[in-house]
């Protein structure tokens, strides 16, 4: 007798195997297409801003110009923008991020810590254009009611610093952007920096309070050392969104095309330019700049989006270890 | 002695200097997001009645209401989300299931991270010379194509970690049985895996319905009812970013009211999405 | 919510160790056996390491053989390669001739879900599909016979009998595998098993994660299985071994140490190394 291992039906076996492979098959062709969307998109940019680099060349990333009547295009502006904007995300984001991690880690009554948690994660759903529109109609006339004055009067009389708060309190501008993005990195720079916190064994915690240390000494000393790559994963992270950030950046710039010492005048970004111009951009070198604004913006978060994931990844590998 | 005391103090008052500070930056954050929320629900609940739902937008100036926006807004996250999340899934158990000793693996699974993040104004570009050059005209089917995009990454992340969360054994478990691999993923590892793959869908569904960068050259805008997917349609974001930037202050309050219907549409998402997740995580 | 009762853990275990060993009495009649798998020089290797050192032994046919030794001596590892389940992770390779009716399984021709189908494993922990109690054996049935509702439901409930758990589930076969109790579940796992008519029988650990009266019915299952199917039994309760099995094989970092019937292991170890293990001095 035959054994019973060949026997079934060698038309059903075929069958499965045709199956396991047209699956396998089709769950790795998916895969491949993620790939190729990324090449999509670095294609389409180079592709639409290749008349703006042939016709300006390098000069592009150094001009000031933005003349759509003469044909004249410059990305210094919405560079410099973009990268100010970010630097004061970022130094409002980061402190107070890490302040929200340690708050959640080491001081929140248990109970809390989920709810409040929950609540500023809640608050990095809120979508952009909803920071755009609060920080128009509520955040801009308070700052400009309220702080810029003070600013202009006070940091603006310093000698060498003066002349960042100069000028008019105008409420929008690259200063009020870069308040917005630092409130809207600040949950997610929060959240990540909680998740990389609760990775220091407790242990290493538990023994430093055990000598004798202080809250403040054991997370400057123990949990921020240990978990240094993460931390700077984590705000990486929050960069690379700061620098895309679009809608709630256009709404409070005042879109500008020039560059001011001031940070109460109004300017813009690369996204800010690209949300407001794109749809009117019409000829040949309009649209093209545009694109090779993008291309220039994919640059800056792949280089900083890479770092980050790169970081957080050895963190990764370190905590397996 | 003294001088050990005095260090002792000074180390407190570091301390409780350390601790304020925290406790601060968590008062100013949640109390953003309070000011954030109370700001829309006065300003929204204004705007608020059935108009809202059943008129469309006007033209500056006159009265009206969002049901051609909300529709577009509903429709193309419809359309995006029911293309973005096959994929979305096929991609995450690929990396999950079969990306095990691939050299593609790793290389995917960094792209889409990259994806996950990228300025959402670039997806609006691509799609831009990917369809709506060809076509020749702005339409819905650019603007669910964008959001797709966007569903994408959310969708794999989740989805991956949700199949790895999958205990060995119930695969084994399948395998043994003479299982053909593909009905083993289908059959019991997507179902074990369920309710955290649906919680990934809809935290991607809750990022697209306030997205705003990559409708503005894809979808546009319309003024009009439409439901035709080859042409522009009207939805909420973009209809926000324009009515709130106007010097009317009709356009104003519906962009407010908008505002609230998006907002309270994403944060219910996103509890529901929580709730479902920490259902899921009791029951093995 | 459910009646059943769960030994929590908290219930204090007879101790296992030290306690005479009781072996059920043998049938007058014994049938006539074969065997039914023939391993020959199997051996296994994993990130370079050898797990097993070139095997050499016989499954009988309507027998239970068990596989005992200390942790990482590769008796989960020789069973996992009789239904080449090792092949799930890359890295993994076995060398070797495994011959299940004189068939080599291990050849790179043979079909590994047929193989599968003929070959049931139950595993340590219970794995129930998240799906309804009938679902779970429906399962297996489904994948490789069509049959009509009512003959699906007399399998079902043929096979839920052999495992002796019909009667505690037949009014709820609607109800999540899940929501079953540990042993029940377990259970149900040899039940969905069984139900594929396969010929050979894995039981890897079956009753460690069990509580002992359920570790008990599972027993008397074994027990009762074996006049249809061959059995491997890889156990660490040395008990277990010698209540259940007919044959033991004693296992000891990656070799086969000694191998015969039950009751001479246990009484008459003809090595030193196997009378040290049963006898609890190292292991």
């Amino acid at each position: 007798m035959a054994s019973t291992l060949t026997v079934a039906s060698p038309r059903r076996t075929d069958r499965q195997h045709l199956q396991d492979a047209l699956f396998r098959g089709a769950t790795r062709a998916f895969a491949i297409g993620v790939l190729v969307l990324l090449g999509g998109i670095v294609l389409s940019l180079v592709v639409g801003a290749t008349a703006a680099f042939g016709t300006f060349g390098w000069g592009f990333l150094t001009s000031v110009a933005w003349n759509p009547v003469k044909d004249d295009f410059g990305a210094l502006p919405a560079i410099y923008g973009t990268l100010v904007t970010s630097l004061i995300a970022m130094l409002i984001g980061i402190p107070l991020a890490i302040g929200i991690a340690v708050f959640l880690t080491e001081l929140c009554p248990p109970p809390l810590r989920r709810p409040i948690g929950t609540l500023i994660e809640l608050l990095a759903a809120i979508p952009s254009i909803i920071y755009g529109i609060w920080g128009l109609f509520v955040l801009a006339p308070f700052l400009q009611l309220h702080v810029q004055p003070f600013l202009i009067d006070t940091l603006g009389e310093v000698p060498v610093i003066g002349p960042l708060f100069d000028g008019p309190p105008l409420g929008l501008g690259i200063l009020t952007a870069g308040i917005i993005l630092g409130v809207m990195v600040l949950p997610f720079i929060a959240a990540v920096t909680r998740d990389v916190f609760l990775t220091v064994p407790s242990m290493l915690r538990e023994s430093a309070y055990g000598v004798g240390a202080t809250t403040s000494e054991v997370i400057s000393r123990i949990v921020l050392p240990y978990t240094r790559a993460g931390v700077i994963g984590a705000i990486m992270l929050g960069l690379g969104r700061a620098l895309g950030e679009t809608m709630a950046v256009t709404f409070v710039i005042g879109n500008a095309h020039h560059i001011r010492v001031s940070l109460l005048a109004p300017g813009t970004t690369i996204s800010a330019t690209l949300a407001n111009e794109f749809s009117e951009a019409v000829g040949r070198l309009y649209p093209s700049s545009l694109f090779a604004l993008g291309a220039i913006l994919f640059v800056i978060t792949f280089v900083v989006l890479a770092a980050a994931k790169l970081l957080l990844l050895r963190l990764e590998k370190q905590g397996t270890r | 002695m003294m001088g050990a005391a005095a260090l002792y103090y000074r180390r407190r008052a570091v301390n409780g200097v350390y601790l304020t500070l925290s406790i601060a930056a968590t008062l100013i954050g949640l109390l953003v997001l309070f000011l954030i929320l109370w700001t829309l629900t006065a300003n929204g609940l204004a705007a608020l009645s059935t108009k809202l739902f059943t008129e469309m937008t006007p033209p500056p100036g006159a009265r009206g209401g969002l049901a051609n926006a909300i529709y577009g807004s509903v429709v193309m996250t419809a359309v995006a989300t029911l293309v973005g999340t096959p994929i979305g899934v096929l991609t995450g158990t690929y990396l999950a299931e079969f990306g095990a000793g691939s050299r593609v693996a790793p290389v995917v699974r960094f792209v889409n991270d990259i994806l996950l993040s990228a300025p959402s104004i670039i997806i609006g570009l691509f799609v831009y010379e990917l369809l709506v050059v060809p076509m020749g005209k702005f339409s819905a089917w650019a603007g669910s194509a964008a959001l797709a995009i966007i569903v994408i990454p959310v969708v794999v992340r989740t989805t991956e970690d949700m199949l790895r969360l999958v205990p060995g054994s119930l695969r084994e478990a399948a395998i043994a049985l003479g299982t053909p691999q593909w009905k083993v993923i289908v059959m019991v590892i997507y179902r074990a895996a369920v309710q955290g793959m649906l919680t990934g869908v809809m935290l991607a569904v809750a990022r697209i319905a306030g997205e705003t960068a990559p409708l503005l050259f894809t979808a546009l805008n319309n003024q009009f009812w439409s439901v035709n997917m080859g042409a522009p349609m009207a939805n909420l974001p973009v209809v926000i970013f324009q009515f709130a930037l106007s010097p009317y202050a009709d356009w104003q309050t519906l962009a407010w009211g908008g505002a609230l219907l998006i907002t309270v549409t994403i944060l219910l998402l996103n509890i529901l999405a929580r709730f479902l997740a920490s259902w899921s995580n009791r029951t093995p | 919510m459910s009646a059943d009762i769960t030994i929590t853990a908290e219930t204090p275990r007879a101790p296992t160790l030290g306690r005479p060993i009781v072996r059920p009495q043998e049938p007058a009649v014994v049938a006539q056996t074969s065997p039914k798998v023939v391993i020959k020089d199997v051996r296994f290797y994993y990130k370079g390491y050898e797990a097993l050192k070139g095997i050499n032994l016989a499954l009988q046919d309507k027998r239970v053989t068990a596989f005992i030794g200390p942790s990482g001596c590769g008796k989960s590892t020789l069973l996992r390669v009789l239904n080449r389940i090792y092949e799930l992770y890359p890295g993994q390779r076995a060398t070797g001739e495994v011959l299940v009716d004189g068939r080599n399984i291990l050849d790179s021709g043979q079909d590994l879900n047929l193989l599968r189908a003929k070959i049931g494993m139950v595993f340590q922990k219970p794995t129930p599909f998240p799906m309804s109690i009938y679902d779970n054996i429906a399962f297996g049935i489904r994948l490789y016979e069509r049959l009509s509702a009512s003959e699906l439901d007399e399998r079902v409930e043929h096979a839920l009998r052999r495992a002796a758990l019909w009667d505690e589930v037949k009014d709820k076969l609607r109800q999540s595998g899940l929501s079953l109790s540990g042993g029940q579940q377990q259970r149900l796992c040899i039940a969905r098993a069984v139900a594929v008519k396969p010929e050979i029988l894995l039981l890897d650990e079956p009753a460690s994660a069990l509580d002992p009266i359920s570790t008990q019915r599972v027993e008397e299952l074994i027990a009762e299985l074996k006049s249809d199917y061959c059995i491997a039994i890889v156990t660490h309760n040395m008990q277990q071994a010698a209540r259940s099995s007919d044959y033991t094989a004693f296992m000891y970092l990656g070799e086969l140490v000694e191998f015969g019937d039950t009751e001479a292991i246990f009484t008459h170890p003809r090595e030193k190394r196997t009378e040290d293990y049963i006898t609890g001095r190292f292991g």
